[in-house]
């Protein structure tokens, strides 16, 4: 229940956070009251519930005639006193944002957005996000115990046939090499604080954060050249097609019975998708951080920071499912990126329709 | 004594040491063994068959080109990229000028130092992921050729971790990896650095010799 609770705070953060509206403080004209009670600031609340715009009572500031509502507001400093100040910081919230730019780099205001950016960083993303590929180990965990290795039935043939080119094996290892130092870099940046700081203490921590921060930069375009060339090396063969209909429904095989599949079933289909689409999350919104001025407006680098972190923990979670099929998952997988060959039995076994359509042979004749 | 002090002080010299000695060893070696002496009487310079030999080399064979394109590309991106990192590198020009030698170096801006090292890095890492998914290339590499990839990448990367220039302990752990370095240097084949030229040389004189077109 918490955690449901949790999670719907955290969208609507983020919702408010992207979403929000400029246009009421910037085109209603100000009411103003100079003797406020309880029943005004009722009376204030209900009409702003009913979607009116209420400005500060008392002695906050209010737009001149015709002139900005932020920026340098008349009258002798720290006039506000005690009073609350929520109707005026709701103004800044909903501005224009290049007024709020405007306003940060002239020291004369600062942005709400990055409060609330700041408790969906620290009090969700920070604090959860560590857990979802702990989550995945454990369910990997699991299943290999309770699976145990998925072997070839008929066990080897001693015959080979190819499966991928040199070309292919070398963009698929030279983007498991990338993703591999952005990933343990990202997550040193990401959790370092809650998790390291403990641990190691400040001196290691920063340490840590710096050489990862340094590293993740530079690693980054690297990731873009090495998604670019996986996507045109493999985009052949992954596209959804009506057998892949059979392979959902049976989910895989993990339901009994046999499911065939072309040179990739779904599930290596998805896979491909999901590192294409992320990755491309991931390189904009990584080029957003590490050139900032190229967009200018902050709110668009605090959803970059949000999404970048969001999209690695999910590619970094699935990536751990994929790494486990390709080596102790399954037996005779990993031959297919190592040498580019793969058993004819294994092919007959997870891939029926490929073997048919590269050997022009039946699978189902020959498969014990 | 601290472990920055020590990596680029006692550590350093004796580092820097062993490659220099290490390195004249084995290219005096190399030429003491000379060559054997080819009685037939020559058909063409086998001087000019060095030099030709060497620049022939350069360029991949015309019906080569395709297969070896990426070996190429990622070869010489490697490869200039950390000649250009070691060379131009404003840390590196400040070290030099500190501790070696006093020359009058460009130094590369931040971004030229940046573009260079994503580009060595990529190349290293192509070279080494086909090395690792060639069977052929699996073969004929032994440890040697993994650990001078992996002392070589360990070395630019520590390098690159350390350009917040933050914190000491980086700068001393990326200096630990060049002391390993150079003292691995000499005894393997990170020598074709200065070897390459001999054996392309050598290879073209007695081609050279025989008349061949190179």
């Amino acid at each position: 229940m918490m955690m449901r609770q949790s999670l719907a705070l955290a969208l609507v953060l983020f919702a408010s956070l992207l979403l929000t509206d400029v246009s009421h403080a910037q085109t209603a004209a100000p009411t103003f009251d100079a003797t406020a009670t309880a029943a005004q600031a009722l009376d204030d609340i209900m009409a702003r519930q009913r979607g009116e715009v209420v400005l500060p009572r008392g002695n906050a500031p209010v737009a001149p005639e015709g002139g900005p509502l932020f920026g340098p507001q008349p009258g002798p400093p720290n006039s506000l006193g005690p009073q609350s100040q929520s109707d005026y910081w709701r103004g800044y919230r909903g501005g224009d944002p290049a007024d709020i730019v405007a306003a940060v780099d002239s020291g004369q205001a600062m942005t709400t957005t990055g409060q609330q950016w700041r408790l969906l960083r620290e009090n969700y993303i920070r604090k959860y996000a560590g857990w979802f590929p702990v989550g995945v180990i454990a369910i990997l965990a699991l299943f290999f115990l309770l699976r145990g290795r998925i072997r070839i039935v008929a066990g080897f043939s001693g015959n080979t046939i190819p499966r991928f080119t040199i070309n292919q094996r070398v963009a698929h290892w030279f983007m498991a090499a990338v993703f591999s130092i952005l990933a343990l870099s990202g997550l040193i940046i990401l959790l370092g604080r809650p998790v390291l700081l403990p641990l190691f203490g400040p001196q290691a921590n920063s340490i840590l954060t710096s050489a990862a921060l340094q590293g993740h930069n530079l690693f980054g375009p690297i990731f873009i050249l090495a998604l670019a060339w996986l996507f045109v090396k493999f985009i052949r063969g992954n596209f959804f097609q009506i057998v892949d209909l059979k392979w959902i429904l049976k989910l895989g095989g993990m339901l009994g019975g046999h499911v065939s599949s072309r040179q990739f079933n779904f599930g290596e289909k998805a896979w491909f998708w999901m590192v294409i689409l992320i990755g491309i999350l991931l390189s904009v919104t990584g080029v957003s951080l590490e050139f900032p001025w190229l967009f200018g407006d902050i709110r668009i680098l605090q959803a970059s920071t949000i999404l970048h972190a969001l999209g690695a923990i999910a590619l970094i979670s699935v990536s751990l499912g994929h790494i486990y099929i390709g080596t102790i998952g399954m037996e005779g997988s990993i031959d297919s990126m190592l040498k580019g060959e793969v058993d004819e039995n294994w092919a007959k076994e997870h891939h029926d329709l490929w073997y048919e359509e590269v050997t022009g042979k039946p699978a189902s004749e020959d498969a014990s | 004594m601290s472990f920055v002090e020590l990596v680029e002080g006692p550590l350093f010299t004796l580092a820097a040491s062993i490659f220099v000695l290490g390195v004249l060893w084995r290219l005096i070696g190399i030429i003491r063994i000379g060559r054997t002496k080819d009685i037939s009487p020559p058909k063409a310079s086998a001087a000019l068959g060095f030099f030709k030999g060497n620049l022939r080399h350069f360029f991949p064979r015309g019906i080569f080109a395709k297969r070896t394109a990426l070996h190429i590309i990622a070869g010489y991106g490697f490869h200039f990229g950390l000649l250009i990192l070691v060379l131009f590198a404003a840390p590196h020009i400040a070290f030099i000028n500190d501790r070696l030698v006093s020359v009058a170096l460009p130094e590369m801006p931040r971004w030229g130092f940046i573009v260079a090292a994503e580009v060595a890095f990529a190349g290293l890492i192509m070279l080494w992921v086909r090395r690792i998914s060639d069977p052929v290339m699996r073969l004929i590499s032994d440890w040697d050729d993994h650990i001078g990839t992996w002392l070589t990448f360990l070395v630019m990367l520590t390098g690159c971790l350390a350009l917040q220039e933050s914190h000491a302990f980086l700068r001393g752990f990326h200096m630990l990896f060049v002391d390993i370095w150079l003292i691995y240097f000499p005894f393997s084949r990170l020598m074709h650095a200065f070897t390459f030229f001999l054996s392309r040389g050598n290879t073209g004189a007695t081609y050279g010799r025989k008349g061949m077109n190179l």
